[in-house]
């Protein structure tokens, strides 16, 4: 595999905690990009602030490392400035939908031809665990110390009703379809947002019954239910369990597109 | 081919231990040398990749190596003369 050569050697191994799901989300978008056949000097990553956005730094092209929130406000610059390259974010919940929200939404709707991957471990990580727009009902945080009173935003939809051409959500369990869908999300023109659920041992599945790393991955891996199934269960009107993670492809079509080359 | 571990990769997660259909990789008891408990591996040569990566000519299972948050894990091919164990299908 050959995602290795996109790595920068000498930086490894990174600084994220010992099972972070982050370095995992790192190898299947580098995967997918590496099949992609892009070139190294053509392809340019952004990102924000958080332990996310600092994969960035570990790949030998170039990248900008921005303020917390603006990754995609700096990516529609490049792809404005040159069409031609190849831009990719790499952002957080908090970065991208707390923060960054407007900007989210936006870039969505302007259809900018990007791919974004969103490393949603559904907690502030880098600044220590306090609770995101995206932090389950209940889930404890620094935060939210009795179980968090809030609904918890749905990226993949929030996506959708902004207009990205392509939404997908999968978890650093799924890794082979993670990176297919991010692959498919790069061929796609368009904004193509990928959601990746990551665990984060160290802030989130601590604190919530998640002891070992693995159980938060065994978690993904129980909980999650194919797109499709969803909607039928939908269309039946029969009861989905809580706290369903809804997986695959959720849109892929062909709304007029901004900053694709000439 | 056979799979190695980089130990100055690898963190001790175990996440490994979980996504291999032949359980090749197993929770590390001991200690190394940074203090990292690395998994160890229960009879490689039964790996899909490793038997026939070559014979396909492209990459077949690899989710360990997809898994791995620390890039810690590595398909190397055997250096001339190295004996290669071969496994036994049941
Ligand atoms: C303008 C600004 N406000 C707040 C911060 C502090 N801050 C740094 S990272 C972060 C949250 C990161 O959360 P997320 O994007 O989910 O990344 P994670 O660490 O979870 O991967 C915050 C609030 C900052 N750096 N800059
Ligand atoms: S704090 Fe959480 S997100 Fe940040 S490196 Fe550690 S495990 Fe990963
Ligand atoms: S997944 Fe990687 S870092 Fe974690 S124990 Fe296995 S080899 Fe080590
Ligand atoms: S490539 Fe697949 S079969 Fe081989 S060790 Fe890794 S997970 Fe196991
Ligand atoms: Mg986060």
């Amino acid at each position: 595999m050959s995602y290795d050569e996109w790595l920068r050697q000498d930086r490894l191994p990174h600084i994220y905690c010992a099972g972070c799901g982050n370095g995992t989300i790192i190898n299947c978008t580098l995967e997918a990009i590496d099949g992609m056949g892009w070139k190294k000097d053509e392809t340019i990553f952004v990102s924000g602030i958080g332990c996310s956005s600092r994969a960035p730094g570990y790949i030998v092209t170039d990248s900008l490392h921005t303020t917390h929130g603006r990754a995609l406000p700096f990516a529609t610059g490049v792809k404005m400035a040159r069409p031609g390259f190849h831009v990719v974010v790499f952002t957080g919940d908090g970065d991208l939908a707390a923060i960054g929200g407007n900007h989210f939404i936006h870039a969505c709707r302007r259809n900018i031809d990007i791919t974004v991957v969103c490393m949603n471990n559904q907690i502030y990580g880098m600044t220590g665990g306090q609770g995101s727009p995206t932090t389950p009902m209940g889930a404890l945080s620094t935060t939210t110390p009795f179980g968090s009173a809030e609904p918890a935003f749905d990226l993949c939809e929030l996506a959708i009703a902004a207009g990205a051409n392509y939404v997908a959500r999968w978890t650093s369990y799924h890794v082979k379809e993670l990176t297919k869908a991010v692959k498919v999300g790069m061929e796609t023109p368009g904004l193509s947002f990928i959601e990746a659920m990551v665990q984060c041992p160290t802030n989130y599945g601590r604190r919530n019954k998640f002891r070992q790393v693995l159980d938060q991955v065994e978690y993904f891996r129980s909980h999650s239910m194919m797109r499709l199934k969803y909607l039928q269960h939908e269309e039946r009107g029969e009861p989905v369990p809580d706290a369903t993670i809804v997986v695959g492809e959720f849109v892929n079509r062909k709304r007029p597109v901004m900053g694709l080359p000439k | 081919m056979k799979i190695e571990i980089d130990e100055s990769r690898c963190k001790g997660c175990n996440l490994c231990t979980v996504g291999c259909p032949y359980k090749i990789f197993q929770a590390g008891k001991k200690p190394n040398r940074k203090g990292v408990l690395v998994p160890l591996l229960d009879r490689p040569e039964r790996c899909t990749n490793c038997r026939l990566r070559h014979l396909y000519g492209r990459v077949l299972c690899g989710v360990c190596q997809m898994t791995c948050p620390d890039q810690a894990i590595r398909f190397r091919d055997e250096k001339p003369g190295e004996t290669v164990k071969v496994a036994i299908e049941y």
